[in-house]
């Protein structure tokens, strides 16, 4: 059975740290077969903020026409979700945010309207990965992301077990990743590992 | 000297719980002298950091928006007070476009090093978070605290306090938490005579 990938790179900055380190990880998971790669990036669509209208939780759709409403159907559909954003200012950049927080509508759908929000028997069969980079060294600069990355994951019905996380610090200039010593290395282990990961799920190693 | 006070709301929803909260903290520091006054993010023009980096050398933003004489205004009072409720566990997109454009601080601090803010300017210079978060968790508030501590930190003011409260759920709402309005009242109220006290006494002291 193919493998649907859905990537998005949140970063304002085409082609900087986050978005290349991505690039790593889904080449990788290309190279093996029966893998189709989509990749998204924030910068070419309209994605506005939510606005906290809480429509969603009476009529279970998200009222603002963009681009979020046929990006929602493709996060349904998706088998793997990667999410890459950089950090700024200790948190997830303000596009990542937007496409986070729009994500609500599951939410809605999930708690209060108490629907599925994909079908049954993909349930534990969805894995995500969250790249990121970030400019500081320290080792806690990601932290505060990642509260937001689990939300985003877990109301897409993505366990927190089955989320893995690519995080790469002290990478702050353009192209900094690319002369980092293991980040490439650390990248495609990973998009080889979720692909062996997502088919022992499936029952098809 | 009157206290000055700039208030600004992240939330999208306008009159709901957080802004809401903030009114009343505003009653508060309003009535005891400051000059607040209230900029509701949602209600402006702007764009998000673009990360080209230019203000690493120009100490100047390459975006002119609705966000630019904001920027300017946080540098000018003596009180910054930011609120945000809890989307996604986080504060909202909204809230942290402004703190991205904040990036035009930390280069010149950190790197131009042309804005310098002495121990006495810090200690005088307070900064308040105001959010409301749907979940009854604990932790709820967690990913936010580090994003407006570096906010704080890069325009020069002492994170001085918290008004964070959840459970909004399960109060129906901020108008029916027992406490809160009034906490944040008092709260309100206190950092301007806090901030009024410490400008009263000489530099040397502080």
């Amino acid at each position: 059975m193919g493998i649907d990938v859905l990537a998005f790179a949140t970063s304002p900055r085409r082609h900087g740290n986050s978005e290349t380190l991505m690039d790593y990880l889904l080449a990788a998971m290309a190279d093996e077969g029966g893998v189709e790669v989509e990749k998204i990036v924030l910068n070419d669509v309209n994605i506005n903020p939510c606005m906290g209208c809480n429509a969603c939780e009476k009529l279970n759709r998200c009222v603002q026409e963009d681009d979020f409403q046929w990006v929602q159907e493709r996060i349904i559909e998706a088998d793997i979700m990667v999410l890459a954003s950089p950090v700024y200012c200790m948190g997830l950049c303000a596009q990542a945010k937007a496409l986070v927080d729009r994500i609500q509508v599951f939410r809605s759908r999930k708690y209060v309207l108490h629907l599925p929000v994909v079908p049954e028997e993909r349930l534990g069969k969805r894995l995500g990965i969250f790249v990121s980079t970030a400019g500081q060294n320290w080792d806690f600069v990601f932290d505060s992301t990642v509260p937001s990355v689990k939300c985003f994951f877990h109301v897409s019905e993505i366990r927190d077990r089955d989320i893995s996380y690519l995080m790469i610090n002290g990478v702050d200039e353009m192209g900094a990743v690319r002369a980092h010593p293991t980040a490439r290395d650390e990248a495609l282990a990973l998009g080889h590992e979720v692909i062996k990961k997502l088919r022992t799920l499936r029952g098809e190693n | 000297m009157t206290v000055t006070l700039l208030a600004i709301s992240g939330s999208p929803n306008r009159h709901g719980n957080t802004e809401t909260l903030l009114d009343a903290f505003l009653e508060g520091a309003g009535g005891a002298g400051a000059a607040c006054e209230k900029v509701v993010i949602s209600t402006l023009k702007f764009r998000s950091c673009t990360g080209c980096n230019a203000c690493h050398k120009t100490g100047a933003c390459v975006v002119r928006d609705d966000f630019t004489p904001l920027l300017e205004k946080m540098m000018e009072a003596d009180i910054l007070v930011l609120a945000s409720p809890i989307y996604s566990m986080g504060i909202t997109a909204e809230l942290k476009a402004l703190i991205d454009r904040g990036q035009v601080f930390w280069a010149r601090k950190f790197l131009l090093k042309d804005l310098d803010f002495s121990k006495e300017h810090i200690r005088q210079h307070k900064g308040v978070f105001i959010s409301t978060a749907g979940q009854d968790n604990d932790r709820v508030f967690d990913g936010a605290y580090p994003v407006i501590t570096a906010l704080f930190n890069d325009c020069g003011f002492e994170y001085y306090a918290n008004i964070a409260i959840n459970r909004m759920d399960m109060h129906g709402g901020i108008r029916g938490h027992p406490t809160a309005l009034g906490d944040a009242r008092k709260k309100g109220e206190e950092v301007v005579k806090t901030v009024s006290e410490l400008r009263a006494l000489p530099e040397s002291v502080l």
